[in-house]
């Protein structure tokens, strides 16, 4: 059994809804904030994600952090260095989408070469009937960046620990990768003979 | 002295930042460089040696994998407290080997040492053996 830490980025526009989405996922759907305000630096949340089909659990750092362009160059200094990252946009805005990948890029240049997992996720996916953004773009772009895909309704509470179980699942699967790594590294075959 | 198990005369972990249960902090001192301490996310990671009487220590031995920025502080109070910083160092990056290095200090006293991993070279570190030389 092993407890696993990740600090976890949480980027996008402002008002995409990172922190319903956030908020929602770690007071498991009791609260949803009808009201926005908007986030003006960093708020850190903190949930523990199980992994299924083992006894280990991911222990998630969740910088909910600033979309307008203002805050955000403070925000960063926040960060640290990043363990994962989740870009949030929104299906109903296309210039939403098409920041992802400054977002991105921003996240990544705090990442020191370390291997960064991540998610993309398409919130609220209750605004169907005006979406700009088509699943398939998002999916591909995604798969390009190494992103595994989620759509999500923080409002509805559509979806909302899939991106971050997916996360969680990806850092424990590196952490698995890594100790298999040193544990043959480290194995002395003059000692075993 | 270096190559000596510290906890074969009584060197204790205190306490350790992360552990897994099929890695914890003892492996670091029980001599064996097949044994080890795994970190399992975030830095800064740490942990604390006791000694079970004042030591005069001119060289730390470490072997370690994938640690970049270390910083020892040394305690000479009975409890783990009032640490000064004694040494602090950037390992080199290894591949297919682990990290070996000696750090000297000029016969400083101590009965507990800090271990602080600043930063690593990948999300998570080992370190398989501590060493000292009195």
């Amino acid at each position: 059994m092993v407890k696993l830490r990740a600090r976890c980025i949480l980027v996008g526009d402002a008002a995409v809804g990172k922190s319903a989405l956030s908020q929602m996922f770690c007071s498991d759907g009791s609260h949803f904030q009808k009201n926005y305000t908007m986030t003006a630096g960093v708020e850190l949340l903190v949930k523990s994600m199980s992994i299924p089909e083992t006894n280990d659990s991911v222990e998630l750092y969740i910088f909910d952090t600033a979309g307008r362009e203002t805050f955000a160059e403070t925000c960063e200094k926040m960060w640290g260095q990043p363990s994962v990252v989740c870009v949030v946009f929104e299906i109903s805005s296309l210039d939403s989408f098409n920041s992802c990948s400054r977002w991105l890029e921003r996240v990544r240049a705090h990442c020191n070469g370390l291997q960064l997992p991540g998610v993309l996720v398409g919130n609220k996916s209750d605004l169907a009937s005006r979406r700009e953004v088509e699943t398939a773009v998002a999916q591909e772009w995604a798969r390009e960046q190494g992103l595994q895909y989620h759509e999500t309704s923080a409002k509805e509470m559509e979806n909302c620990d899939a991106p971050f179980l997916s996360l969680a699942q990806a850092f424990h699967a590196m952490y698995q990768d890594r100790r298999q790594i040193i544990q043959r590294l480290s194995w002395d075959p003059t000692d075993h003979q | 002295m270096l190559n000596t198990a510290l906890n074969s005369f009584g060197a204790q972990v205190l306490f350790a930042t992360s552990s897994d249960e099929n890695y914890p902090p003892e492996r670091m001192i029980d001599g064996n460089m097949e044994t080890f301490w795994l970190s399992t996310g975030i830095f800064p990671q740490e942990f604390i040696i006791r000694f079970p009487d004042n030591m005069k220590i001119s060289v730390i031995s470490i072997h370690s994998f994938n640690i970049k920025r270390l910083r020892i502080e040394q305690s000479t109070n009975e409890e783990a407290e009032d640490f000064k910083v004694m040494a602090e160092k950037e390992f080199e990056q290894t591949e297919g080997s682990l990290q070996t290095n000696e750090i000297s200090l000029d016969c400083s006293n101590a009965t507990h040492l800090r271990f602080l991993i600043l930063s690593g070279y990948d999300h998570f570190v080992s370190v398989h053996k501590v060493g000292i030389q009195a």
